[in-house]
This record gives structure tokens, sequence and C-alpha cells, in this order.
């Protein structure tokens, strides 16, 4: 019985496999930042890679999935992205903190699923 | 027209005196922000040089044993013997010393204070309404310099006369201090201005210059992240080197950060505004694919780059920012002189 909730439970956590594409705009900051997030689920554990675009990906780090709470980070070199989102259908939408070794800033991101992939 | 001038002065001293104060002494700090960075971390920010220096792959193993299992995302080599180098990994920044490998520690992310120095100079540690206001204030600091500049012009005060306090002494040191910064200051608020108002100036630059389309990098899939390269950092700094002779390299990224090695130059001996050579390589044959240098750069890149480069004073180096600093400390006290002068007028205030 116990195994079978477990399954149930693991059955109804959303399928995120796939591409998601979205921007985010950090606090202060003149332009949106396009984002293209590349993932790979394996129950509760998320992997992939995330980045502007298709021709600049980083690999995901610590991906986890919570019920509907999805959480990834991704370091790009002096900044590392920690995102931490709710997944709606076909859209991932959260908060985002970007952090140097200087400056920790705050952004909301929406990411939707690319269609027909 | 001297009353109206003298009231826009005025106008400005008021209502932007405390911007122009904060965008002074904040910038004044951020003119020195690579030395004060260091005397804050002194312990991970310096090394003794001596004997031959690690190549990258050797500095990676001394990584790999401190931190078994940890990716690294890139290497910052040390341009100057007497600085660590620095690697990149997803818990923050570690200092080696690349003469002993011995790592000196790390730093992690998070705010600074420096850090919030440069978010109140850029953006009033705030949302959208900061960078509105200061590129406004920054704005205006140029309409009070010229203005000042017009007041000035008929009395040609230089020196303080006045007693100490007396109402004639702030109006001595307000006229001096506005004379001898007078350059500085406005080469400081006009590239400021052109820092708040990129988008519009970019916009000029594109007519006068039209940019040129950059190719798109072709970059390797992103299933290739999951594999070893083949070629090693040292030999995709050798490679790169050889497509820029002089260069040397101040930053290596790893492909799986990425997809492709990313090594920049630069040259040392003349750091020109807007130096960015960046030569990215295919890490399983060592093939270039792509190699951006400065002097590929458009017009508009160049020109925000070097008015950047003369805004923060590091242009000329320590002697341009030294004097960036100073202009920059001086605001305030000008924006202080100014409102005491305009309280005394009004009666607000009493002096001697």
């Amino acid at each position: 019985m116990a195994l079978f909730l477990l399954c149930a439970v693991a059955a109804m956590a959303a399928d995120l496999a796939g591409k998601w594409s979205g921007s985010f705009k950090a606090e202060g900051a003149d332009h949106d930042i396009p984002q293209l997030v590349i993932l790979k689920q394996h129950g509760s554990t998320l992997s992939g890679s995330a980045g502007p675009d298709a021709s600049e990906q980083y690999p995901l780090e610590n991906g986890r999935v919570d019920g509907n709470n999805v959480s990834f980070q991704v370091t790009t070199g002096e900044w590392k992205f920690s995102y931490n989102l709710t997944v709606e259908k076909d859209s991932l939408s959260g908060n985002l903190k970007l952090e140097s070794t200087a400056q920790v800033r705050n952004a909301k991101v929406t990411l939707t699923r690319v269609k027909g992939q | 027209m001297r009353k109206l001038i003298l009231n826009i002065h005025l106008a400005i001293g008021i209502v932007a005196g405390v911007f122009v104060t904060l965008l002074g002494v904040t910038g004044g700090i951020l003119a020195f922000e690579p030395e004060l960075d260091r005397i804050s971390h002194r312990d991970i920010s310096y090394v003794k040089p001596g004997g031959r220096a690690l190549s990258l792959a050797e500095i990676g193993n001394a990584i790999s044993q401190k931190y078994p299992g940890e990716g690294i995302v890139a290497y910052l080599p040390s341009t100057n013997p007497d600085f660590p180098t620095r690697v990149i990994l997803s818990r923050g920044i570690v200092s080696i010393n690349q003469y002993t490998g011995d790592v000196l520690g790390v730093r992690t992310r998070g705010q600074s204070f420096l850090g919030t120095v440069r978010v109140l100079h850029v953006r009033l540690a705030m949302g959208n309404p900061g960078p509105f206001i200061l590129k406004w204030s920054s704005l205006a600091t140029v309409v009070s310099l010229l203005s000042g500049l017009y007041l000035w012009w008929p009395v040609k005060r230089m020196r303080i006369a006045g007693r100490w306090w007396s109402a004639r002494f702030w109006y001595d040191l307000h006229s001096a201090i506005g004379f001898y910064s007078l350059l500085p200051a406005l080469v400081l608020a006009g590239t400021g201005t052109v820092i708040g108002f990129e988008d519009h100036v970019s916009r000029l630059f594109d007519y006068i210059s039209p940019q040129r389309p950059i190719e798109n990098d072709l970059v390797l899939p992103v299933a290739k992240l999951e594999e070893a390269p083949l070629i090693g950092p040292d030999q995709a700094v050798a490679i790169a080197s050889a497509q820029l002779p002089g260069g040397v390299p101040y930053r290596v990224q790893m492909p799986r950060y990425g997809g492709l090695y990313v090594v920049a130059l630069e040259y040392l001996q003349r750091r020109v505004a807007g130096e960015r050579n960046l030569i990215s390589l295919d890490p399983a044959t060592g093939k270039v694919i792509s190699a951006h240098f400065s002097s590929d750069l458009s017009f508009r890149v160049r020109l925000l780059a070097a008015n950047g480069a003369i805004h923060d004073g590091s242009i000329w180096g320590t002697p341009s920012r030294i004097v960036a600093a100073i202009a920059s400390m001086l605001l305030p006290l000008q924006a202080t002189s100014g409102l005491l002068i305009w309280l005394r007028r009004k009666g607000i205030l009493h002096t001697r």
C-alpha cells in the first residue's frame, strides 16, 4: 500500500523534462535577459543545462522537484543563478537570485515549455 | 540672464544635491575598488613570487585534491606576479598560490561592502527608480557645473579668503573647489551621463557608424557537456595565445560551462579601453571556433568602453584614478557648501 502511494505521488509530480524558454529582468536592470533551460528529470531530481540560448548552456546543479516547487542552480562564471520556481501547467515561474562575490540581485523569471521539441 | 542661471544652479543643488553627494562619495570609493577589495581580503589576495608558476592543469589538480568532485568553471590566471591565480567553482572563487599550489582560501558569493557601494552608485540600491534618478542627477550635475562656471566667471574667485564658517568662507570654498575641480568633475559627470543614457547614446552611435553584424559562434551540442575535453586548459591557452601574439590570458572558461573553451586575453602593456579578445576552441580538437578581437569591436562598443574607462579613471591607470577619486569626493563638498550659502541667504542659517 505504501509503495503504491509512493508510486502515485511520483506519478502526480509534474513531468518537467524538455526545453523551457523565457526571460528574467534583474531589479534595476534595463533589459530582459533571455533564458533557455533544458531539463531532464529522474524522479525528484533534475539535471540538464541552462543559459541565455542554445549556444551557451551551463550544467544544472542541485536540481530538485518537490510537488509544484522546482529549484536548481547554475554557475556561469563569477555569477551563480539560484532558481526557485513553481510549476503550473506549461509554465515555470518564480524567483531568481543572482550572486557574485560582491553583489546579490533578485529577479522574477517566467519560463514556458517549448512546444514541438 | 544671470538671475535665471543662478536659479537653475540653485534648483539643481536643492533637488539633486543629495544624489550628487551620494554619487560623489560612492564614486570616490569605487575609484579604488580593486585595491580596497584586495585589502579587505588580504590573506587570499597576495602571493610571494618565486620559482616556476604552475600550469593550469597542475593548479586544477591541486583544486581537485582540496575540493574533490567539484567542477572547475573557469581559471582566472594571474596577470600580476604578486597576485594569486583564482579558480571559479560553484562554491565560490578559490585563490591559489600559483608558485606552490597552496590553496589560500575561498571567496564565497554574497553582498559585500564594496558591492553595496557599487549598487548605491549605479542604482541607489533599489529597483527601476534608482537608475532613473541617478542618470538625471548626472545630467543635472553637468548643467550645474556649467552654470556654476557662468556664475563664477565675473568674480573669478580662486582662493579662500574668508574666516572659518563666515559667509565669505563658504562662498570662497564653493568657488575655489568649483574652479579647480571643474574639468575632472565635468568629465566624470559627462561620462556618467553617457552611461546613464547608454541606450539613447548607443542608438546615436549606431546611426553615425552602423554596427557590423557579428557571426554567430558555432557551438557544440549541449550533449557534449557530459564529455570530458580532450585537450587540457594549458593547450587551450597555447592555441588561443597563438591567435593574439603578446596577449596574456586572464580567463579560461572550461568547456563544461558553455560547451567550448573560451580564452580571454589582454595586452598588459597597452591596456586600451574595451580590451576584449575572446578565442573559443573546440575542446575535442583544439580547433578555433571563433575569435573576437577588441580591434573588431564596433565604434559604439569601443567608444562606450572608453567612456566607462574614463569615468572610473582606469583609462590612464593610477594617476587618472586618483584624479577621478579626488574630483568625485569634492562633489559632496560642493553640494554642502552650496546648500550652506543658500541657507544663509534665505536667513535659515546664520554664519559669522
